[in-house]
C-alpha cells in the first residue's frame, strides 16, 4: 500500500500555552483511499487540516510529525508539501483572492513558477476539471456559493496536489449544489481526507473513519460499521446517519 | 469607448489628470479643457447621470475634506474653488475609466507597466472584498434591525458604532483566513 500521508504522534496547543488542540494523533492515508474526519465543534478537525498542509504550527517542529508521500514535513521542504496537499477551506470567499476566475486559479502555479501558455492550458484544464468551462473572465464575487467552491477546487488542482484536504466542502450548499459537488469528487482520483458534518457524503465518499473528540482519536475504522455504532456515535456528539438506520454494518 | 484599448484609455486618463493638475493653483479659462474633453467623451461612453453623481459624492467628503486645508493659507478662497474644480474633474476623469474598462483589465494593464506590486495586490484585494465586506455588514445590519424595537436616534448610533466594531473584528478574522489560504497555495 503506497501511503499518501503518514501522521505519528501529533500534538498541538494554542499560542500562548492555549488549550490543547491535537493530542498525540497518528493515522495514515492510502494513496488512492478517501478518509473522513468526524468529531463535534471544536473537537480540531480544522486544526488537523491546517498541519497537513504545513499551516500549522507557526514553525515547522525540528522532530517531523507528519510525512507526505514518505517525505518528512520540515521547514525546507514546506513549499514542495503545500504543492502536494491541496487545501479547500470552508468559506470559498477566504479562498478566492483575484479580480477574475482565470487570475485565482492560476495564483498557486504561479506561486511555483508557471507563466505563459504553460499557465493558461493548465488554468483551462483546471476548470474544465471543476466543470467550470469558459469561467476564467467572471469575477468571483459575482458567483454562486456552488461556483465559487468549485472555483476554489479549481485552484488548488491546478496545483496538481497528490493529497486533497477538504475542509467541510459541502456546508452552504443546497441539495443540487451538494450531489454536484459530491459527484464531482467522486471523479478525481488520488487520496482525499475530508473534514464534515455532512455524514450522508462520508457514506457515500469515505471508506474509512477517524473521529476526533477534544483533539483525541477515539475511533478509526471502516464507514459503515463505524457510523453504525450509535453508542459511539451519540458519545462523541454525532448520529447515525439516516442511510444507516436500516441497515446491517456488515451488509 | 468600451472596446477602446485598456492601455489607451488608462494612458489618456493619466495624461488628462496630470494635465489638470498642472493647470495655475485660481480658477482659470485654461479649466475648460479638460472639462470639454470629459463632456465630449461622456455621451460616446455612455455612462449613466447617476452612476457619476452617486460616486462623485462619496468622493466629494475628501474632496471638500482636503480643499478646506487651503484655507490656513492667505487669500485661500480661489485656492480652495481651483482645488475643488480640479480634484472634481480628475475624478470625472477617473469615473469614465472605470465605466469602460473592467478592473481586472486595468490591473493586468498596470501590471505590464511594472506598477509595484503590493500596490496591484492591494488594489485588488480591495475589489475582491468590498462587496463581501458590504455584504457582511448588510447582514450585521439586518440582525441587528430584526431586534431593534425603538427609533432613538442615540439608540441608532450606537448600533451603528456596534456594527462598524465587529465589522472591524470580522475583518481581521477574515484577513488571516485569507492569509491562510494563500500560503496553502504556497505564497510566501
Amino acid at each position: 500500500m503506497n501511503t499518501a500521508i503518514e501522521v505519528r504522534g501529533l500534538s498541538y496547543h494554542y499560542p500562548p500555552k492555549g488549550r490543547l488542540a491535537l493530542d498525540n494523533l497518528s493515522f495514515s492515508v492510502a494513496a488512492d483511499e478517501c478518509v473522513a474526519v468526524l468529531g463535534p465543534n471544536g473537537a480540531g478537525k480544522s486544526t488537523l487540516l491546517l498541519h497537513l498542509n504545513g499551516l500549522l504550527p507557526e514553525r515547522p517542529p525540528a522532530v517531523p510529525q507528519i510525512w507526505v508521500g514518505g517525505e518528512p514535513l520540515t521547514a525546507d521542504n514546506l513549499d514542495r508539501i503545500r504543492q502536494q496537499v491541496g487545501l479547500l477551506f470552508q468559506d470559498p470567499d477566504d479562498q478566492l483572492i483575484s479580480a477574475t476566475v482565470a487570475e485565482d486559479v492560476a495564483f498557486g502555479p504561479q506561486q511555483f513558477g508557471l507563466d505563459g501558455p504553460v499557465l493558461e492550458s493548465l488554468v483551462e484544464h483546471s476548470l474544465q476539471l471543476a466543470g467550470l468551462p469558459g469561467f476564467q473572465d467572471r469575477e468571483p464575487h459575482r458567483l454562486s456559493h456552488g461556483e465559487k467552491r468549485r472555483v476554489c477546487l479549481a485552484g488548488v488542482l491546478a496545483c496538481k496536489p497528490t493529497v486533497l484536504v477538504l475542509d467541510e466542502p459541502t456546508s452552504d450548499l443546497d441539495p443540487r449544489g451538494r450531489r454536484d459537488f459530491k459527484r464531482l469528487l467522486q471523479s478525481l482520483p488520488g487520496a482525499k481526507i475530508i473534514a464534515t458534518h455532512d455524514l450522508e457524503l462520508v457514506v457515500d465518499l469515505c471508506s474509512r473513519v477517524l473521529i476526533l473528540d477534544q483533539g483525541r482519536l477515539v475511533a478509526q475504522g471502516a464507514t459503515v460499521p463505524l457510523l453504525s455504532d450509535e453508542g459511539l456515535m451519540l458519545a462523541h456528539g454525532l448520529e447515525k446517519p439516516h442511510s444507516l438506520l436500516h441497515r446491517h454494518p456488515h451488509g | 469607448m468600451h472596446r477602446l484599448s485598456p492601455r489607451i484609455k488608462i494612458a489618456a486618463t493619466f495624461l488628462l489628470v496630470a494635465v489638470t493638475m498642472g493647470f495655475p493653483r485660481h480658477p482659470d479659462a485654461l479649466y475648460w479643457l479638460p472639462a470639454l474633453v470629459l463632456l465630449v467623451l461622456w455621451p460616446l461612453a455612455r455612462m449613466p447621470l447617476g452612476f457619476a453623481l452617486r460616486r462623485l459624492l462619496m468622493a466629494e467628503f475628501f474632496i471638500l475634506g482636503i480643499a478646506i486645508l487651503t484655507l490656513l493659507a492667505p487669500e485661500s478662497t480661489p485656492v480652495l474653488l481651483s482645488a475643488i474644480i480640479k480634484s472634481n474633474l480628475c475624478v470625472l476623469a477617473m469615473l469614465l475609466l472605470i465605466w469602460t474598462t473592467p478592473f481586472h483589465e486595468i490591473l493586468g494593464e498596470l501590471r505590464r507597466w511594472r506598477f509595484p506590486a503590493v500596490m496591484l495586490t492591494t488594489l485588488a484585494l480591495m475589489y475582491r472584498y468590498l462587496p463581501v465586506l458590504a455584504e457582511e455588514s448588510a447582514r450585521m445590519q439586518r440582525a441587528r434591525a430584526s431586534r431593534t424595537f425603538q427609533r432613538k436616534r442615540g439608540f441608532v448610533w450606537k448600533n451603528l458604532s456596534g456594527i462598524i466594531g465587529r465589522l472591524f473584528i470580522r475583518s481581521a478574522d477574515r484577513a488571516e483566513r485569507i492569509y491562510l489560504a494563500m500560503c496553502a497555495r504556497g505564497w510566501r
